[in-house]
């Protein structure tokens, strides 16, 4: 049974739907090496990994901070 | 492609190596569109997943893990671009007969059976684009794609157990169908002379 399934044509994409889809990707490719490239691999996952969210947090910290001492000055605190 | 030849194949892909990309494309792009075409039963939608397909694969390179295997990793992400739309779209193939819009599966022969080279491969074109999704794909990944049962359990998201059910089921619904095609065919072929 699986046999005559195993059997049957494998189907593709016109050429010229193969060529498009193919330079996309290496299009895509290529600017994801570049920008990796000019952010250096190492300080690029430092980046990802640390200082990004380091960054977001003292940033989302201070902000909290500023709504809490102004939220306090509408109150007369 | 042996496993060395594979994770070789993985880490330049995750360097960004465009000859390592080409050699993929090359080897997997007939495969996922086949299961792709046969999954959706429509060319449009095929190509439009496929090309997602591919751009997932480039856009996660650098997150491809050493012991990544390519195949299965495309087609689970072939796989669940499939089941996305199939929500996703408006008209649930479970409706459609209630809605008259369009019987699925369609009662006359598509493009892609009438351009089947011959008759019995017709005839399994037919009782595999009628059996359910579910079965269809654990039929198509295995038989079709060369897959082993661990890892189209894994595309599936499913045990190995539960696949191998599935794939009895799917065996008996897919000779239960070739059975009715057949009978059909003969009728026909009554009819005619």
């Amino acid at each position: 049974m699986l046999v005559m399934v195993e059997n049957l044509k494998t189907r593709d994409v016109s050429q010229r739907h193969v060529d498009r889809l193919r330079n996309q990707c290496r299009a895509e490719l290529q600017a994801r090496t570049r920008r990796n490239a000019a952010f250096g691999t190492v300080s690029g996952t430092a980046f990802r990994r640390f200082i990004g969210p380091a960054l977001g947090g003292a940033w989302s910290l201070a902000y909290l901070l500023e709504v809490i001492r102004r939220a306090a000055a509408v109150y007369g605190f | 492609m042996d496993r060395d030849d594979e994770r070789s194949l993985v880490a330049r892909l995750s360097a960004g190596d465009i000859d390592a990309f080409d050699e993929v494309y090359g080897a997997y792009r007939p495969k996922v569109f086949a299961f792709l075409l046969r999954m959706s039963r429509s060319r449009t939608v095929a190509e439009d997943l496929l090309d997602e397909t591919w751009l997932r694969l480039v856009r996660h390179t650098r997150d491809l893990r050493p012991d990544t295997r390519i195949g299965p990793w495309l087609f689970t992400v072939a796989r669940n671009l499939y089941w996305t739309y199939r929500r996703d779209s408006l008209v649930e193939d479970t409706y459609a007969p209630e809605l008259a819009l369009w019987p699925s599966p369609a009662p006359w022969p598509s493009p892609f059976e009438l351009a089947a080279a011959n008759e019995l491969e017709r005839r399994v074109e037919r009782a595999l684009s009628t059996l359910a999704p579910q079965y269809r794909e654990v039929v198509l990944l295995i038989a079709h794609e060369g897959l082993t049962p661990t890892d189209a359990a894994a595309v599936c998201g499913i045990t190995p157990e539960a696949l191998r059910q599935r794939l009895s089921r799917a065996r008996a619904a897919l000779a239960e169908k070739l059975h009715d095609t057949a009978a059909v065919a003969a009728l026909n072929r009554g009819y005619g002379t």
